[in-house]
């Protein structure tokens, strides 16, 4: 039991920071919401030549093997700068690769490692649910291809990726069957029809229909409806820990303002009003960020992990957006004028906390783990996760 | 970063709780609860008690040299745990007196204390608050004046819980009245039995009924503790002289946060959990009403943060760090979790659970009134969450102090 970061740990944090921190100054954030593009190319270029998407790759596909707690470390660091890096997506996705994958699949993940190929991925519908149940997109074997009909939206960085996972319904009529499955989609497939959104984080978001795409079925992910219930495990989690990071900073930057702006002949955050709200912006980081981490350890162990990816995400939903308000709210009248930077954090957090489950979506999954198993419960006893069989 | 506990933690917790399994019995239970009011321990409980100190719980991360175990605090926070867990009894090793003396007593003071805390011989009560000052113990006046080898103490303590049982007193004093804020106060281990020391009950809203096993601040009583020209020689100084504030300090092992804090801020969200899956008729149809079951899945996953908020404590003390704000962070969000947690599941409840123990139609006998009555008062208790705030903000954020 240590729940702090090792050594190594540190160090990769901290290397991390030091290159976003010179590398991707706020500017960087509001040149990327032009065209809601959601990246900057020549930020990526330099991110991954450092390598920090091999982190947890596997060797064999020139990866460095290391648990995937680093990703979650490394999406605290992109939260915290609001880089516009489709780290979080693609690591999600190459996850499940890793995964479930074939070999042929995960070879893939060596061009994912140097940054040639960045993924996506598409689990939402029309709904908006964040559920298994609410997918519907059909998927029909035809000879050696599965034909998709439907549309995913709330699609993150769609038009960057080169190969988007798409989570659907397998039918097979004379089985009068329609498992949950996965497959890798090319994204400049014929019969993509692809709509910008404008999310209030200003990043790069998508509707994309699909009308009769043939994918071949060998880009099919093994383990069916577990890769679907992985992958939106890792979104969710992961998501957090950017939500966490950069709330964090929001945090820090509006502390910095308080303790140097002055009024009534004292800087304001002087006063127990501001640092009493400034306490609990911290607890809801530091709550955020322990439910976060935890979870990840969970799925880097291999264990059960539902409860906890929805402990966490539930949590930092609330807690990371009332830090992010809280912040704007130090800032006073210049908080919600587009020179000053803090709305940056703000409007992020805020679609982040809409995007992988809402906070009543999480609860509803952390519910039936309680309540709908059999036997007592015990803090520190993680509930044993839900079937993997749609809700 | 390691979540998990090691398999040697596993299985020192599976061996307490097999013990409390064949050795706890209700009469026993009981008996605990009772004897917060004064009447000493039934023979059943001293058997109970002796076994305890017999397994080495008592003393579970004091060093071996003086009859401890040297386990880490990791070890001491599971016995901890499981002992509040099952019959809501303090035992372990952290608290008042022994691991302050243990910090900054002499060796003489620690031959003279430690073997005897380890057997449950010596009991401390903590005498920091005064009527006008609880969470600003810079303000404390109660004097001891220096007469040859003598202190003389007079003054006064207030919320002295567990003095009615204890063999002595850590008592902040002033010895320098010229002194101002921390700087004058010192620590005297203090006999309870002197001529010259009255102790005087307090009675809690928990006194009458009762409240039942594990409640939420269950004690019925604390006390005032009053000083009248008490003499101690000069030997019942705890560190240096003018130095009490720094000694309290280094004693502290985990003090307001740890087991205890955690589990009276959280048990009450395995409670609900528990009880809507009972099967009782009274709570099976809310079990499925979508707004508790949105309510409940809340209010679990602010307990996880309690609960990690105690493993990080855990995890710096073993790693021989230091708190800058992380014990005051817990000790504002956990409190104020329980509270939370308690209304709410009090209106999930409805009217049964106003009724207090004994009453008719009271579920789990009252438990959950008195949870409603004992919640706050960890909010209050050991530095109120308004003070752990400013911590928080100041040594956390670096924040300023504000000009008077």
């Amino acid at each position: 039991m240590n729940v702090l970061l090792d050594a190594q740990e540190q160090e990769v944090l901290r290397a991390v920071a030091l290159f976003l921190e010179n590398e991707c100054p706020p500017t960087v954030a509001r040149i990327s919401e032009d065209g809601y593009s959601g990246i900057s190319h020549a930020l990526w270029r330099k991110f991954a030549d450092l390598g920090w998407l091999t982190l947890c790759l596997p060797e064999d596909v020139g990866g460095q093997a290391l648990p995937l707690t680093y990703i979650g470390l490394l999406l605290e660091e992109v939260g915290k700068v609001i880089a516009p890096l489709p780290v979080h997506s693609t690591m999600a996705t190459a996850l499940v690769i890793e995964k479930h994958g074939s070999a042929a699949q995960r070879a893939m993940l060596r061009r994912v490692g140097t940054g040639d190929l960045i993924l996506a991925y598409a689990v939402t519908e029309a709904s908006g649910v964040w559920e298994p149940g609410a997918i519907a997109m059909t998927g029909r074997c035809e000879g050696d291809a599965i034909v998709l009909s439907g549309a995913k939206h709330f699609v993150d960085g769609f038009t960057v990726a080169g190969m988007a996972l798409v989570a659907f319904r397998l039918v097979d009529d004379t089985r009068g069957t329609d498992e949950l499955r996965a497959i890798m989609v090319d994204t400049k497939t014929p019969g993509l029809s692809v709509t910008p959104l404008r999310p209030m984080a200003r990043d790069g978001q998508f509707t994309v229909a699909f009308d009769q795409v043939r994918v071949p079925a060998a880009n099919v992910i093994g383990a069916g409806p577990r890769a679907v219930h992985d992958l939106m495990n890792y979104a969710a989690v992961f998501m957090t820990s950017q939500m966490q990071g950069a709330a964090r900073h929001a945090m820090m930057l509006a502390v910095d303002h308080v303790n140097q702006r002055e009024a009534f002949d004292q800087p304001i955050g002087a006063f127990q009003a501001i640092q009493h709200m400034a306490a609990d912006m911290m607890n809801g980081v530091d709550g955020s960020q322990l439910l976060a981490r935890e979870a990840i350890w969970r799925l880097s162990r291999g264990l059960p992990a539902d409860a906890e990816v929805s402990q966490a995400k539930s949590f930092a939903n609330e807690h990371c957006l009332m830090v992010c308000r809280s912040a704007q709210q130090m800032f006073g009248g210049m908080g919600f004028i587009t020179i000053c930077d803090i709305n940056l954090w703000f409007r992020r957090v805020a679609s982040w906390s809409l995007r992988c489950g809402t906070t009543y979506e999480h609860r509803k999954r952390l519910a039936a783990i309680l309540l709908d198993q059999g036997g007592p419960v015990r803090l520190d006893q993680a509930p044993s996760a839900l079937a993997t069989e749609d809700a | 970063m390691d979540f998990a506990f090691s398999d040697e933690e596993n299985e020192l917790r599976a061996s307490i709780q097999t013990f409390i399994r064949e050795h706890l019995t209700d009469e026993i239970r009981r008996d605990l609860q009772e004897t917060v009011v004064g009447q000493g321990y039934s023979e059943a409980s001293l058997k109970f008690l002796g076994m305890i100190r017999d397994n080495g719980w008592s003393a579970v991360s004091w060093p071996t040299r003086y009859g401890g175990q040297g386990r880490s605090r990791i070890a001491q926070f599971i016995v901890e745990e499981e002992f509040h867990r099952a019959a809501g009894l303090g035992v372990g090793g952290g608290g008042t007196g022994a691991p302050a003396i243990l910090a900054s007593g002499s060796q003489a003071q620690k031959d003279a204390f430690i073997p005897g805390s380890i057997r449950m011989e010596i009991i401390f009560c903590q005498g920091y608050s005064e009527p006008h000052c609880g969470t600003d113990l810079a303000g404390i006046r109660c004097r001891a004046s220096r007469v040859g080898d003598k202190f003389v103490i007079n003054g006064q303590k207030i919320y002295t819980t567990n003095a009615q049982n204890s063999t002595h007193i850590f008592l902040m004093v002033r010895t320098d009245p010229q002194s101002r804020r921390h700087s004058g106060l010192s620590v005297l281990l203090v006999p309870m039995n002197l001529a010259g020391i009255t102790v005087r009950p307090l009675w809690t809203i928990q006194h009458e009924p009762r409240a039942p096993s594990v409640t939420t601040y269950a004690e019925p009583r604390t006390n005032e503790v009053f000083f009248d020209n008490v003499e101690v020689p000069v030997d019942a100084l705890l560190g240096e002289e003018n130095d009490g504030w720094r000694v309290a300090q280094r004693g502290l092992n985990l003090d307001r946060v740890g087991a205890r804090r955690y589990l009276i801020s959280t048990m009450r969200d395995e409670d609900i959990v528990n009880y809507l899956k009972s099967g009782d008729e009274l709570v099976e149809q809310k079990r499925n009403d979508p707004r508790v079951r949105d309510k409940v899945a809340e209010l679990w996953a602010e307990a996880q943060v309690c609960r990690l908020m105690t493993m990080r404590s855990l995890s710096i003390e073993e790693n021989g760090g230091n708190f800058v704000y992380e014990g005051s962070a817990e000790k504002v969000f956990a409190p104020e979790h329980g509270v939370r947690a308690t209304e709410a599941i009090s209106q999930i409840l409805g009217p049964q659970a106003q009724l207090l123990n004994g009453s008719p139609e009271a579920p789990n006998e009252g438990v959950f009134a008195h949870n409603l009555l004992g919640a706050f008062q960890s909010t209050v208790n050991h530095g109120s969450v308004q003070v752990m705030r400013d911590q928080v903000a100041r040594k956390g954020l670096g924040m300023p102090r504000q000009k008077s």
